[in-house]
């Protein structure tokens, strides 16, 4: 058996052993290559940076566990950015799973351990306040409300602002036949949640009063390592306007591209290239201190890609040399 | 009877859809409005069914003692725990109010690291096919491996230092070729699922009532 016969019939557990070892030795020596931006994901970023406190955002947290890994810092990215210039945001989830990861982006972008995250204010703490003499508006924005809450509360130094549930934000979760929520949502957000995922009534809460169907909210963001996008795309950018932007999975990226060349979409963040390219953005813009996990991430795979090229490229040189390229040398399965 | 109602039912309701997307009038919106409030609510009653059918199957595995009765047992005792732990015992693991109930342990510390685990198992059996797959059997499949290696370079950092043409040629077979035959695929599954529809909603296709257009 000459070296060309190994090399080509490669026992499979070798090559699963390489990328065990390839995908560790990032997390020891830092690369921290410039990741350059595309317009697909220009194309979302700048659309939320055209937004403020009397717009409305809508994510969709329409993954599960499985493809955290690269859908979470997307949901995390955009997040950040709505919290950052105050955009209020509407979380929903297509998926039961949905509502945990939901709740630990919201988690890690107000975690007080780490420097440039939010200083949370839930909902009933802001709500059911001694604020005086004064009197909390019905329909109180975020300004008022800071001005109210600092009366009496300081926020963390290396707190980027504060971000208060119910005005900031709403986790209104998953619902069964989220298509079919979407559409209601078009007519009315109470009629789909009643109350949110904590069992507050989302009837009393200013985001609601203030944005009452999701044809007043200005983005619809949907996360997905699934076809679930669509439903977005169907039911609410088709039937009432609302402008939508995708977050997929790498491998379903390329079935999605359509769409922002028919002007359906504003556009897509594609596997943890697209969350690593809005982490550069958010960085340059000053609305995040540090890098986040996607742009860590990218060491990894580019290291991992380039084994991947090299392996095909050796097998290639393997199936040459070793003659399998002529009729009758029969190829071997392999382990 | 029983497939004619159904029959009517679909009908009715599939042509009322298609009346008030097209038609937006006071009486079609407003019955659109019930639409979209009962079905989730009908919707629900698939859960119990669901979950009915899960127990009666895994149950009859662990009463036969059939090949591998113990995942089924499993599936039994974990189905039925997360909900007792996520709505009648929402306590934390050490009692304390602030700490993260036993639901949220077991989602983020089972669950999560469960799921992640399987879907991270594809890289590996990624690199393995494309090693195996990738070869330059024909000019055709040498088009395909080139393809593929533009494209997964021109994806990461690495790619953009090692040369521009990298990315710039990678986001071209993406937005261009890739975008041409993607667009044909649509079209033609689109104007499948327009056809089905209208077969399902007139009647002519009854596969779904089951026993296969009997």
């Amino acid at each position: 058996m000459t070296i060309w016969d190994r090399l080509f019939n490669i026992d499979r557990r070798w090559i699963f052993l390489l990328m065990g070892v390839v995908t560790v030795v990032p997390f020891f020596f830092k690369m921290g290559l410039p990741v350059i931006t595309t317009e697909e994901v220009e194309g979302i970023y700048n659309h939320v940076d055209s937004l403020d406190h009397d717009n409305a955002v809508m994510i969709g947290f329409d993954y599960q566990p499985g493809t955290m890994a690269e859908n979470q810092p997307m949901s995390e990215a955009v997040m950040r950015h709505c919290f950052a210039r105050k955009i209020p945001v509407f979380i929903t989830a297509f998926w039961p799973l949905g509502n945990g990861l939901a709740e630990q982006a919201i988690t890690t972008l107000t975690d007080p351990a780490k420097p440039g995250t939010f200083q949370r204010v839930r909902y009933n703490e802001w709500r059911e306040y001694d604020y005086g003499d004064e009197e909390l508006p019905d329909r109180v924005t975020h300004a008022e409300l800071v001005e109210l809450w600092e009366r009496d509360h300081e926020l963390r130094e290396d707190a980027m602002g504060w971000v208060f549930e119910g005005v900031d934000y709403v986790l209104l979760g998953y619902a069964p036949l989220f298509h079919i929520v979407l559409l209601g949502m078009g007519r009315s957000i109470t009629s789909q949640y009643p109350s949110d995922l904590y069992g507050n009534p989302t009837e009393d809460m200013p985001i609601v009063k203030r944005n009452k169907s999701a044809r007043e909210v200005d983005m619809g963001l949907t996360v997905s390592g699934s076809s679930t996008v669509l439903s977005w795309l169907t039911y609410a950018r088709e039937s009432y306007g609302m402008p939508i932007a995708f977050g997929v999975t790498a491998v379903s990226a390329t079935d999605y591209l359509v769409y922002i060349q028919s002007g359906q979409i504003l556009g897509q963040m594609g596997g943890l290239r697209g969350a690593a390219e809005y982490e550069v953005m958010l960085e340059r813009d000053d609305y995040a201190v540090e890098m986040g996990r996607a742009f860590m991430g990218m060491d990894v795979q580019s290291i991992v890609h380039v084994l991947i090229v090299i392996l095909v490229v050796l097998g290639n040189i393997a199936y040459f040399a070793g003659g399998y390229h002529r009729k009758g040398r029969r190829l071997k399965a392999g382990r | 009877m029983k497939r004619t109602i159904p029959l009517l039912i679909v009908m009715v309701g599939g042509i009322m859809m298609m009346i008030q997307f097209f038609i937006p009038h006071q009486i079609s919106q407003a019955i659109f409005g019930l639409y979209t409030d009962y079905v989730p609510v009908i919707s629900g009653f698939a859960l119990i069914l669901g979950v009915g059918s899960l127990t009666r199957v895994h149950y009859h595995k662990v009463r036969r003692r059939a090949d591998n009765w113990q995942y089924s047992l499993l599936v039994i005792v974990t189905l039925y725990l997360m909900p007792v732990f996520g709505i009648i015992i929402p306590a934390s693991i050490g009692g304390q109010a602030e700490g993260p109930s036993v639901f949220h342990f077991l989602y983020n510390y089972v669950q999560i690291p469960i799921q992640s685990t399987m879907f991270s198992l594809l890289a590996f059996y990624i690199a393995s096919a494309a090693f195996r797959a990738f070869r330059a059997r024909s000019a055709m499949a040498t088009v395909l491996m080139l393809a593929a290696i533009i494209v997964m370079m021109g994806q990461v950092p690495i790619g953009d230092f090692l040369g521009k043409w990298f990315p710039a040629t990678g986001l071209w077979i993406l937005r261009f070729p890739n975008l041409a035959g993607k667009r044909a695929i649509q079209l033609g599954v689109g104007f499948g699922i327009l056809a089905t529809n209208l077969k399902i909603i007139f009647g002519v296709e009854r596969n779904w009532l089951g026993g296969a257009g009997k």
